[in-house]
């Protein structure tokens, strides 16, 4: 790995910029068998709930314009299998291991840290879910209020000393309200954006698409929104900001660390085109030879008009 | 380790007026596909289209699948001419179990395109094999073969009724200690799996959903299936990974 792809998200070192993002890559197994994961900063696991969860009826996906919607509903083997058979295969992948924690309620989110916590050797950061827009209570239905948001963060800060990346979700009027409100709250880091709330309708039944009716859209179609999510939110925010939306090619990945992200998430690209994080990777390295520039220089550089 | 590779059009053929059989060219794929796997191809919309696998040539490494066309995506594969190519990705998913010596293959809509590789292959290796299609009239018969028990539900051609009926009138010789394989609609697998249980034989389904990833990633193209652990009403497994052949016994219609 070049030096040059090297970034520091807060107290987290990651050898590149590029995070396999949350319900994009399972817990890694499969993608490991198609290219060497080893290449990327981190991977973040599928969320885990307390409980283990079925997840959503199907159906689950619809496709879109320049994008997809999804209704998995946080499908997930619970936190106690996870620990006991995902946890220490993530750590034989040599690259940052992040563990995707969602919720009901305050209290899930008390729990997960508190039972990931006494694993924190094996584990580089965790990424709070309040964004999940596919379940009916908790994630998104939390990280909508900032005080809710504020408050959450404080409670898991006592718990810890694991970095806690605070994902948080579009689907709101003010999103640098919720960053500042995760960042008073002790966050470590914001991850921007989850999915944006949609839904596909069928004409032939009048139904939509979606046995959840609606589902999170994700796709090159919501990386503007991103990238002016992290642009506002770069300008008000002390801690680094992880950028995700719509990325699937190495400019994608500079125009949001530009905007102002530390690091960046790919996640729908990985369900078209698996290995896209290798040709990534390959082309930034080339861009950062080619403008004698270490990636880590670009976060927010951005110049607005 | 790589299992996505840009396929060239070999040869493609109009079966009806809206399916085609196309052959594309690519050792790695043929060389490895065993039956009931499938492949992810990318279109212009932004999700790959999953198909079974209709056919393979070891020799020529060349692999066939069969495409309806029932929107934008497919239209545009079934039109891809000789010399022309896409990305594909695979072989996918887990094939058939086949070390039986005896089979039923159960075929209908684009599970006529799977059902002609377990043939082929099943042939080759000296297995028995008796084959049921069914179709909804004549104007739908794709794949077909003299061997082949073939009914449709409009009675213009075979046997007039569903698989069932095709499957009825097997003798009790083809039918003692077979194994069924059924790939089809899923009204047509649910029965199908009734006939075989009715009858006291084994039988494998190739289940199908919406799919993205096709490798077992997202999580979206789950069925339900008899959960292995108490308490819980059923597992949520993934068609593309976990799948798409299960043993009729474990699947909750």
């Amino acid at each position: 790995m070049s030096e040059r792809l090297f970034v520091n998200v807060g107290k987290t070192f990651l050898k590149s910029p590029i995070i396999l993002a949350s319900g994009t890559c399972n817990m890694g197994r499969e993608l490991s068998e198609i290219y060497d994961l080893s290449i990327l900063g981190g991977l973040s696991s599928k969320g885990l709930t307390i409980k283990p969860r079925a997840g959503n009826e199907g159906v689950r996906v619809a496709e879109c314009k320049a994008g997809m919607l999804n209704s998995v509903g946080l499908q997930n083997p619970g936190v106690e299998h996870f620990i006991k058979y995902d946890l220490d295969f993530m750590n034989t992948l040599d690259t940052g291991v992040i563990v995707n924690v969602a919720g009901h309620s305050t209290e899930d989110y008390i729990d997960m840290v508190k039972a990931l916590d006494p694993h924190k050797d094996k584990i580089d950061a965790l990424e709070i879910n309040l964004s999940c827009p596919n379940v009916k209570e908790g994630c998104m239905s939390i990280g909508s209020d900032k005080e809710q948001i504020k408050k959450i963060v404080g409670e898991l800060r006592k718990l810890t000393d694991l970095p806690l990346w605070i994902k948080l979700t579009p689907n709101v009027t003010d999103i640098s309200s919720m960053a500042l409100a995760a960042q008073e709250g002790g966050a470590d880091a914001v991850v921007l954006i989850n999915t944006m709330l949609g839904m596909a309708v069928d004409i032939k039944t009048r139904r939509p698409v979606l046995h959840n009716n609606t589902g999170g859209y994700s796709g090159p179609a919501i990386k503007p929104v991103a990238i002016r999510m992290v642009s506002e939110c770069y300008r008000v925010l002390d801690i680094p900001i992880i950028g995700c939306g719509g990325i699937s090619e190495a400019s994608d990945v500079l125009e949001f660390m530009i905007a102002g992200a530390a690091a960046v998430e790919i996640g729908t690209a990985s369900l078209v085109v698996p290995d896209c994080p290798v040709f990534i990777t390959d082309e930034l390295e080339a861009w950062c030879e080619e403008n004698d520039t270490d990636i880590r220089t670009l976060t927010g550089t951005l110049r607005l008009w | 380790m790589n299992k996505d590779f840009f396929c060239e059009v070999v040869s493609r053929q109009m079966l009806n007026e809206d399916t085609a059989l196309i052959e594309f060219s690519c050792e790695q794929i043929a060389s490895v596909a065993v039956p009931g796997q499938f492949v992810n191809i990318t279109c212009s919309n932004f999700l790959r289209r999953p198909f079974g696998i209709a056919s393979v040539n070891k020799q020529t490494g060349t692999f066939k699948v069969g495409i309806k066309i029932v929107g934008e995506g497919t239209e545009e594969l079934a039109s891809l001419d000789e010399g022309e190519g896409t990305w594909i990705l695979g072989p996918l998913g887990n094939g058939f179990e086949l070390s039986s010596d005896k089979y039923i293959l159960v075929g209908g809509g684009s599970g006529v395109f799977p059902v002609n590789f377990l043939y082929e292959d099943l042939v080759s290796k000296d297995k028995s094999v008796k084959v049921v299609q069914g179709f909804r009239d004549k104007s739908q018969v794709i794949m077909n073969n003299p061997d082949y028990i073939l009914t449709t539900d409009a009675g213009d051609e075979g046997i007039k009724g569903n698989c069932c009926d095709g499957l009825d009138t097997l003798s009790e010789d083809d039918i003692k200690d077979a194994t069924i394989l059924c790939v089809g609609p899923m009204p047509m697998m649910k029965a199908v799996s009734s006939w075989a249980d009715g009858h006291g034989l084994d039988c494998y389904v190739s289940l199908e959903q919406r799919m993205a990833c096709g490798i077992g990633v997202c999580l979206v193209c789950v069925c339900k299936i008899k959960a292995q652990e108490e308490g819980i009403p059923f597992d949520h497994k993934r068609c593309c990974k976990d799948g798409p052949v299960f043993d009729a016994k474990e699947v909750i219609w």
